[in-house]
């Protein structure tokens, strides 16, 4: 269904129609904010983004810049499956597997890019990933960039627990790692 | 000829037909992990449990003999409680690995789980009983024991196919797993079959082995040219990468795949890959090469030979029949090549290495041509002074290159497959690049579909050979593969 919103132009009365009273009413506007702002710049509500930020509320509903979540040993918990890189409708991720020759979760991503100049914010990518291993909770906005190679997040970008955080031990792989690093910290 | 009625519908099967089987042909599928059409019945999974009229228990469909007067059902209640129940039989000790597992996307327990179960599990996962996890057994493969269902496929294929029988189902009961007999390797030429034929993701090849999520693959089907057999395969690939071939089962030729059929893709990617001309042994960019080799041709024509390839399209050999015949105007070429024909190994390996004799004796019966032996001795006694093959065809004249330095004009994809006697080299793109049409032993027409594109600067060989002739001041009005083909006759 299209709705459609019927517009009143009505028809200028004379004052508009001379033109020049409008002229200077509307520059009035602009010359009262200059000068308000210029005696007073701490009452502008406008935010000089990207270089500063106002901190943002930290909601669950909140998605902000992704990150890779880190394991107790300092590996990544992502174990390549892919499942992010189906589910991104924007085909931002791209995810090569390797193999542990070791630890028994077998498999990790040799690389993990997210090019955030194609990312829509979506969080599709957190809903489907079956081992807790993605997250956009950094509370940072992505952009602000002035070239797209900036925008490209690797892996060594994006690999990191958040303050005060515990390695999360949550996912369907998790067991074989958790009984990895169990093993290694008895030896 | 007994009457079955399966879901209300009737039909008549010849005897000895099983319950799977009817159903199949109904048009009716159920659900089955340890039956295959080319194996053995083994009936160990039950999960193409029917219900049978005056039965008063289910019945494996896949062991059930077909007889006069049997009502199937196979959507009953009771039929469909049996499926979840033996779905949660068999995922008790399954791990859940389907984020590092292969298989995912194309397993028979995701499959039917979501098909006929979507039940929670009622067991806790630290119940789950260990078993070890991946082990590389033989050259192609990795088994991991705990995600195996013990349908046997693997132990049967081992036994019944290849007839080595190095697998076995080892202890008994729940303690059961496949291994190794002892003193054996898995390396009987067929192992990649395993991964195929496995069900779940315990059995996964190693080549393939965290490459690709299957969901992303391309499949296109061709016609695999490790040798003379022929055997129909899907090449599958995603973003112009080949990633691995599978086998295309049919009556004719094959239900499996050598492992030597199922590498044959590596040679596409590989490091050696032409993309440019070779002049003795520098490289060149494909027109001088092109030039060159035309200038040496026109050196002397009435002394040029042209020898196709068994290794070559029917399509491809034409094009150097007319070059001979059209272009260079000789006598001299050849399209005979006796090589011994027939299944070597009772399998699928065929005596002849190559994979289009047949082919090319095609197009010696239309263009005629001399044989193999007159163009060696030719050769040898200098009337040939330049020999314009395939590279690996170049084999045939070796000696008699030898014998007189006689000059190799070769067509290659790979550089390790020049002859070192070779003069010049163009590069020509690959059947997996361009579609050609192979005859197979059995002399049935296998057509090589292109499932990805060829390297930059890459062209078919039938291009190529136009462009020789347009050097040499001849046109052979070769646009398209298909032109090569307007004097060739199939049988």
């Amino acid at each position: 269904m299209i709705s459609v919103k019927k517009v009143d132009n009505r028809p200028l009365n004379l004052l508009e129609r001379l033109y020049l009273p409008e002229i200077a009413r509307g520059l009035l506007v602009t010359t009262r904010h200059f000068f308000v702002n210029l005696f007073n710049p701490k009452g502008m509500p406008t935010v000089q983004y990207p270089e500063k930020t106002i901190p943002l509320p930290h909601a669950a509903r909140t998605r902000t810049r992704h990150r890779l979540k880190v394991r107790a040993d300092g590996s990544p918990k992502c174990v390549a499956c892919f499942m992010c890189q189906t589910a991104c409708p924007a085909y931002c991720i791209r995810i090569e597997a390797a193999e542990y020759p070791d630890n028994s979760v077998e498999k990790y991503p040799a690389v993990f890019d997210i090019d955030l100049s194609r990312c829509v914010m979506c969080g599709m990518c957190v809903e489907a990933c079956p081992e807790d291993a993605i997250a956009m909770d950094t509370l940072e906005i992505p952009g602000g960039a002035l070239t797209r190679s900036e925008m490209l997040m690797t892996r060594e970008d994006l690999l990191r627990n958040l303050p005060g955080e515990a390695p999360s031990v949550l996912g369907a792989s998790n067991r074989l790692a958790n009984e990895y690093l169990k093993s290694k910290g008895e030896q | 000829m007994p009457k079955i009625t399966i879901d209300g519908k009737t039909a008549e099967v010849a005897k000895g037909t099983t319950v799977l089987q009817a159903a199949q042909a109904l048009g009716i599928v159920i659900p089955r992990y340890c039956y295959h059409p080319s194996l053995s019945i083994s009936g160990n999974c039950r999960m193409c449990l029917v219900e049978v009229e005056k039965s008063p228990k289910l019945l494996t469909a896949c062991s059930t003999e077909a007889a006069d007067g049997m009502v199937v059902r196979t959507d009953s209640d009771k039929v469909k409680a049996a499926r979840r129940d033996v779905l949660e039989y068999l995922l008790i000790n399954h791990p859940l690995d389907c984020p590092i597992c292969d298989q995912a996307g194309e397993c028979g327990l995701q499959d039917y789980y979501m098909e006929h179960s979507r039940a929670k599990s009622r067991f806790p996962q630290e119940d789950k009983v260990r078993r070890q996890k991946r082990r590389a057994l033989g050259p192609h493969l990795v088994l991991d024991n705990e995600r195996c269902i013990l349908c046997t496929r693997c132990v049967r294929f081992c036994s019944e196919v290849t007839k080595t029988s190095e697998l076995e189902v080892m202890e008994r009961g729940d303690h059961s797993y496949i291994d190794l007999k002892q003193g054996k390797a898995l390396d009987n030429g067929y192992t990649l079959n395993l991964a195929d034929i496995c069900p779940v993701g315990a059995w996964t090849s190693r080549d393939f082995r965290f490459k690709q999520r299957v969901w992303f693959l391309k499949r296109t089907p061709t016609v695999c040219l490790g040798c003379a057999t022929g055997c129909l395969m899907e090449a599958h690939h995603n973003d112009g990468v080949l990633y691995r071939l599978v086998p295309r089962p049919n009556a004719e030729t094959n239900t499996w795949l050598c492992d030597h059929g199922r590498m044959t893709y590596k040679a596409v990617r590989a490091g050696d890959r032409l993309a440019k001309g070779v002049i003795k042994n520098g490289l060149i960019e494909l027109e001088p090469a092109l030039r060159e080799a035309a200038g040496r041709i026109d050196e002397n024509h009435p002394a040029a030979a042209v020898l196709g390839s068994p290794w070559l399209s029917v399509e491809d050999n034409a094009a150097l029949a007319r070059l001979a015949k059209d272009a260079i105007k000789t006598e001299n070429f050849c399209f005979d090549f006796p090589g011994a024909q027939g299944v070597k190994d009772g399998i699928l390996i065929n005596e002849d290495p190559a994979p289009n004799a047949r082919g090319a004796r095609l197009v010696k019966d239309a263009y005629g041509g001399i044989a193999l032996e007159e163009l060696r001795a030719r050769i040898v006694d200098g009337r040939v002074k330049t020999v314009v093959t395939e590279a690996r065809a170049a084999a045939f004249v070796r000696d008699a290159v030898k014998a007189s330095g006689a000059r190799l004009i070769v067509f290659a994809t790979n550089r390790a497959d020049i002859p070192p006697a070779a003069y010049a080299t163009l590069p020509y793109a690959c059947y997996f690049e361009v579609p050609g049409t192979f005859v197979n032993f059995q002399g049935l027409r296998r057509r090589a579909e292109p499932s990805v594109a060829a390297p930059e600067g890459v062209r078919p060989l039938w291009a190529l050979v136009n462009r020789l002739a347009a050097y040499s001041g001849a046109s052979l009005h070769l646009d398209s593969a298909a032109d090569a083909l307007k004097e060739i006759v199939f049988k």
